[in-house]
């Protein structure tokens, strides 16, 4: 369980997080969905206790997280898979990290079997490709056997095939009952990984839910086909709802319900002969959600 | 729920990385190697001079500050060891890693204090008799004779070397928390003790004479010393005080390093 407070982290001038609250719970695969420079690695490495928040706080199980006797056996997290040094080799690297938190040393041997590299265990972990140390950051982050992880853009780098075991690996892990919280700027990404999805925008909280609450939620379009559609459209627009006019067949009508299409166009008089609700995709959802923030992220400042 | 794991287990943690990396084990050889090589160089040529010195050069001879010479190489050796333990961390970003692991950062500063230290000491201190016993195999029977440990100011002068050695070390751990890149950290500290006695010695020679003697080599010089002063008659602090401003000097900037690390974004 993770909960984040009106958590608020200004640098400098730019607010990166902006009073932003929200729980994870465990069981469930969590994506934590924004674009470019949202905030998400920000508010990850609050969860963390890396930076301190300006206002608000995280709590991991109901703790602060220096609040955590052993935090490896609490909370596994994956931020930066670089994140080790080039020169020491990935088993003194998971070793240093096991020893200070109590964590037996036979557990090393262990991760490291579990994401494949026992092989190169004894290699610098500067010498590894990108999915490599992808999978030296996941062993890091299973020592503890923690029942909350946090992945930050964790198929960054990863071929299809390390995709696909990545998304079984954090089903498993749900599934044991583990909180698991991974951010992606991709819909398309959480769509086929995530049961619950936050998602943010320019450090605010813009929506939560399944996917397919979002996508039900998402303005969707209906396509109409009637008698009349000249005058439909205009009582339509009138209504009011926007109305795309395809040919004479038809149209594509938005900000309606076909329910309410179809009430409309009975007491009318109207014979209706096609009213066929289509859903946004993912990713039009997800663009319509965070439009303002990606404006703002590109005209202010370039960012990662 | 588990219990925390504690000082000892951060020091075991951080053995393990000290341990485990290039720079800090051939850091430390070095270190090793330059006390015990230089102090012999130094100790040949000294000894091949003997005879051509004038009774005042000779008067002013201080045959265990030739022994432990090499000390005045070394300790560049230790201060860059001292600041990569942690501005590799800050390089490579594993600080993050780390301080995920260990977010009590006071904890994690003492662990890598510990190790540090430790090993300067260690090493630190079979480098000094090492070369203590090479300066008296040098001098043996020259009117430079190295008087054996058992004198109280001899055996003081060896292991004040390794005390020094090792507190600079922590000078320049202290470095690298305050500024967290090795470039930076490693550039101050060779500034700090290089430039500034340059700088010093462009000054009028009364304020040199005071000044000097702050300097940080000038302070070691000061701990080995049997004679009071330095070769050239520079007046310089007795043993205790000279240890006592070293450490304060270090106190100081462990302390600023160690109130930033808690301030400060990882
Ligand atoms: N240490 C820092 N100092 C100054 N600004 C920062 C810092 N870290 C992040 N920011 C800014 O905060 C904002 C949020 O950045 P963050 O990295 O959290 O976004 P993100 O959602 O992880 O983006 P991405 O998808 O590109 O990884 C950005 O505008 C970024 O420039
Ligand atoms: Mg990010």
């Amino acid at each position: 369980m993770i909960s984040v407070e009106h958590l608020t982290k200004r640098f400098k001038d730019t607010v990166a997080v902006d009073d932003l609250s929200f729980e994870v719970k465990p069981g469930l695969i969590t994506g934590f969905l924004g674009p470019n420079g949202s905030g998400k690695s920000t508010t990850m490495r609050l969860i963390l206790g890396l930076d301190q928040p300006t206002k608000g706080r995280t709590l991991v199980n109901g703790k602060p997280y220096h609040a955590l006797a052993a935090p490896l056996r609490e909370v596994g997290a994956l931020l930066d898979a670089k994140a080790v040094h080039p020169g020491r080799s990935a088993r003194n690297h998971l070793l240093a990290l096991a020893v200070s938190n109590g964590i037996a040393t036979s557990r090393v041997d262990e991760v490291l079997d579990f994401v494949g590299l026992s092989s190169v265990a004894k290699k610098k972990a500067g010498s590894f490709s990108l999915g490599m140390s992808q999978r030296l950051g996941i062993a890091g982050a299973l020592l503890g056997d923690p029942p909350v992880l946090l992945f930050d853009e964790p198929v960054n780098g990863l071929d299809p095939e390390g995709i696909r075991w990545i998304r079984e690996f954090f089903r498993k892990l749900a599934d044991e009952g583990r909180t698991v919280l991974v951010s992606s700027h991709l819909m398309s990404e959480m769509a086929v990984t995530a049961d619950q999805i936050i998602v943010i925008g320019r450090g605010k909280f813009i929506t939560s839910g399944s996917v397919d609450e979002l996508t039900k939620n998402a303005a969707g379009t209906v396509l109409v086909r009637s008698t009349n559609n000249a005058k439909l459209s205009a009582i339509l627009k009138d209504a009011p709802a926007s109305v795309n006019e395809i040919n004479d067949e038809g149209m594509r009508v938005s900000g309606l319900t076909a329910e309410k299409i179809g009430d409309l166009a009975f007491s009318a008089g109207i014979a209706v002969h096609e009213l066929t609700p289509e859903r946004a995709s993912l990713e039009e959802v997800f663009m319509d959600l965070t439009h303002d923030s990606v404006e703002y992220t590109q005209s202010e400042k370039g960012t990662n | 729920m588990a219990h925390s794991p504690g000082l000892l287990a951060v020091v075991r943690s951080e053995w393990i990385k000290f341990r485990s990396v290039r720079s800090t084990v051939i850091g430390t050889l070095i270190m090793l190697i330059l006390t015990i090589g230089i102090g012999l160089l130094i100790g040949l040529a000294v000894k091949g001079h003997l005879a051509s010195m004038n009774p005042v050069e000779r008067a002013s001879l201080d045959p265990i500050q030739v022994a432990t010479g090499g000390i005045l190489f070394a300790q560049f050796a230790v201060g860059v060891i001292g600041a990569l333990v942690i501005t590799a961390e800050f390089s490579s970003t594993s600080i993050r890693t780390t301080l995920a692991a260990v977010p009590n950062r006071l904890q994690l500063i003492t662990a890598k204090g510990i190790v540090l230290s430790s090993v300067l000491f260690v090493v630190g201190e079979i480098a000094c008799f090492i070369a203590y016993f090479d300066g008296a195999l040098i001098f043996h029977g020259t009117i430079a004779a190295l008087p054996p440990l058992t004198q109280g100011r001899i055996l003081q002068a060896v292991v004040l070397g390794g005390v020094y050695l090792t507190l600079m070390g922590l000078f320049g751990f202290g470095l690298g928390l305050i500024l967290r890149q090795s470039a930076g950290s490693i550039s101050t500290y060779t500034s700090l003790l290089l430039i500034l006695p340059i700088l010093v010695f462009l000054l009028p020679s009364s304020w040199q004479n005071t000044i000097t003697r702050y300097e940080p080599s000038v302070l070691g010089q000061a701990m080995r010393s049997t004679t009071g002063v330095l070769r050239g008659g520079t007046p310089v602090f007795s043993t205790w005080a000279s240890v006592a401003i070293l450490v304060a000097y270090c106190v100081v900037v462990m302390g600023a390093g160690v109130v930033l690390m808690q301030r400060r974004d990882a």
